[in-house]
């Protein structure tokens, strides 16, 4: 215990005596981890973003010209119980027809030209969210279109294909930038605790000498390692919330819906950033030190 | 208490102690002497473990030191207190921060160190420096600082590498007097020294290394 307190006041100590390398080092976990954090924000915003589009996403099955009622109730059946698919909308050619003239607008009169209904009846599909991976879409699709009755399948493939590679693509960049950043904090804290153990050699050497622990000698370098990511994540948090505000408040005259379409970082988030500073940095600090040998 | 048998130690290849065997028994207060260079600071470091031996055992206060692990090592010279040759105070700290680290290393209550410090500031009359910094402070002051650092604790044997280095007599005297006490309270005292003068007529248990190995033994 009483080694505990004595860490804490060689650290608080070396933290203030050497007030300008530990700001520096401060200020640098800060900004990564606040770069870090905003990049894990925007992609988690564009990822909600996405999928509230793929949500609109559905699947067109045309049907054969001259199929009957019964038959179009059977697929239906068919359809409602496929547990892939969410949710099955009948469009019959008279309402197909209401809504291209709807979609049409003023352009609607050529229509009347028409003497015959020349739109098929359909069904819309809506598959369930996992499913939405161009590959199981495709196959999917080809299952369908091989059914009775069925004429036609039709769904933006190329539209899903760029979604998903997009998703994609940010993921795993998150990934690599997250990878980098974290390994640059430990590093930082690792590049200025080594300084601090170099200089106070001699006095470590003593302490060995006159029956110091390990745990005794590490202690102090230990907690003002943790200090410097906890100060970082602290800055880079609220830097994080300032931001965050910032864009939501003066977004809002642009894009009034901004707030709603916007996903907040949650409080988990936030402690979440202190957190992981603060193990980054106790893991640079704790290499810094290294094996004591007596 | 310290045990030495068949101890030999090289420095790279060239031989510094050969085949040393001696007793310190519980309570003794005995000299090491010899010539500058004969090996006095090696063969106390091979006690509190700062070497190792290349041949031989080495017994401290029970431990077999040769063959400490690493983590053991501080248990050890715990039990163990060191007036170092070159003194290793610390000039960032005061004198009193200097005494009362030999404590805190032993994790004691912050209220008695100062009380445990004060006292043995007392028994080297260096109360009234308690706040300066070493590197104002005289040799001789500086010694007393060393000898106070090593006792505070305690320990079960008591190493005094030069205790009395390049002082005047009068001081010299003083410091073994320090010494003599210490050792009356219980601790197992061995110093190093290359000056007869300190020995001479204590009556004490002398042993002279010269040439690699103990010559001979003697009553100061
Ligand atoms: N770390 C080392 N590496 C190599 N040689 C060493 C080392 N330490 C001491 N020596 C050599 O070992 C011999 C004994 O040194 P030591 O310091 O034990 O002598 P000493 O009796 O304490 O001398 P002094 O009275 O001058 O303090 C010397 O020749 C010294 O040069
Ligand atoms: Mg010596």
């Amino acid at each position: 215990m009483s080694t505990l307190i004595y860490a804490l006041q060689t650290a608080m100590k070396s933290i203030w005596n050497e007030k300008w390398i530990n700001l520096l080092t401060v200020l640098s976990v800060s900004i990564g981890l606040l770069i870090l954090s905003s990049f894990v924000t925007v992609t988690l915003n564009v990822d909600s973003a996405l999928k509230r589009w793929a949500k609109g996403f559905g699947m067109v099955v045309y049907l054969d010209e001259d199929l009957t009622g019964k038959a179009e109730n059977e697929l239906k059946k068919l359809f409602l119980q496929d547990p892939d698919i969410l949710e099955v909308r009948y469009i019959s050619k008279e309402q197909a027809v209401r809504e291209l003239r709807l979609s049409l607008g003023e352009n609607a009169s050529i229509l009347d030209e028409l003497d015959e209904n020349p739109l098929p009846s359909s069904f819309e599909l809506k598959l369930k969210r996992e499913l939405l991976k161009p590959a199981v879409v495709k196959k999917k699709a080809e299952q369908i279109s091989r059914l009775k009755g069925v004429e036609e399948v039709q769904y933006g493939e190329k539209w899903l294909s760029s979604l998903n590679t997009l998703s994609t693509i940010l993921k795993t960049s998150a990934i690599f930038l997250g990878c980098a950043i974290l390994v640059a904090i430990v590093f930082i804290t690792y590049n200025t605790i080594k300084i601090f153990f170099y200089r106070r050699k001699d006095e470590i050497e003593t302490l060995k000498l006159l029956g110091a622990t390990r745990t005794f000698i590490r202690l102090p370098f230990l907690i003002e390692g943790l200090f410097i990511g906890i100060a970082g994540g602290l800055i880079s948090a609220v830097a994080l919330f300032g931001i965050h505000s910032m864009i939501s408040f003066k977004g809002v005259e642009i894009l009034p819906s901004i707030r709603t379409l916007m996903v907040a970082p949650p409080l988990q988030a936030y402690i979440l950033i202190v957190l992981v500073g603060a193990v980054m940095s106790l893991t640079g600090s704790f290499i810094a030190v290294g094996r004591i040998r007596y | 208490m310290i045990q030495f048998s068949g101890v030999s130690k090289y420095y790279d290849g060239d031989v510094v102690l050969k085949d040393i065997s001696f007793t310190i028994e519980k309570g003794e207060l005995a000299y090491i002497t010899g010539p500058s260079g004969a090996g006095k600071t090696t063969l106390l470091k091979l006690i509190y473990c700062a070497e190792r031996p290349d041949t031989g055992q080495i017994v401290v206060a029970g431990w077999d030191v040769g063959k400490l692990k690493q983590g053991t090592i501080p248990f050890l010279r715990r039990n163990v207190g060191i007036v170092f040759q070159d003194f290793r105070l610390l000039f960032n700290k005061t004198v009193f921060d200097n005494i009362a680290l030999a404590l805190r290393i032993h994790d004691m209550q912050p209220r008695e160190i100062k009380e445990t410090v004060n006292n043995v500031l007392k028994d080297i009359r260096l109360k009234h420096k308690e706040h300066v910094f070493p590197q104002h402070l005289s040799g001789g002051e500086q010694q007393r600082i060393v000898i106070a650092r090593a006792m505070v604790s305690r320990p079960t044997v008591l190493l005094a590498d030069e205790p009395t280095g390049n002082l005047d007599m009068d001081t010299s005297r003083n410091i073994m007097g320090l010494f003599r006490e210490i050792n009356a309270r219980g601790t197992t005292v061995l110093i190093a020294t290359h000056n007869n003068a300190l020995f001479h007529g204590t009556g004490r248990r002398v042993l002279y290394l010269n040439n690699t190995h103990i010559e001979k033994e003697a009553v100061g």
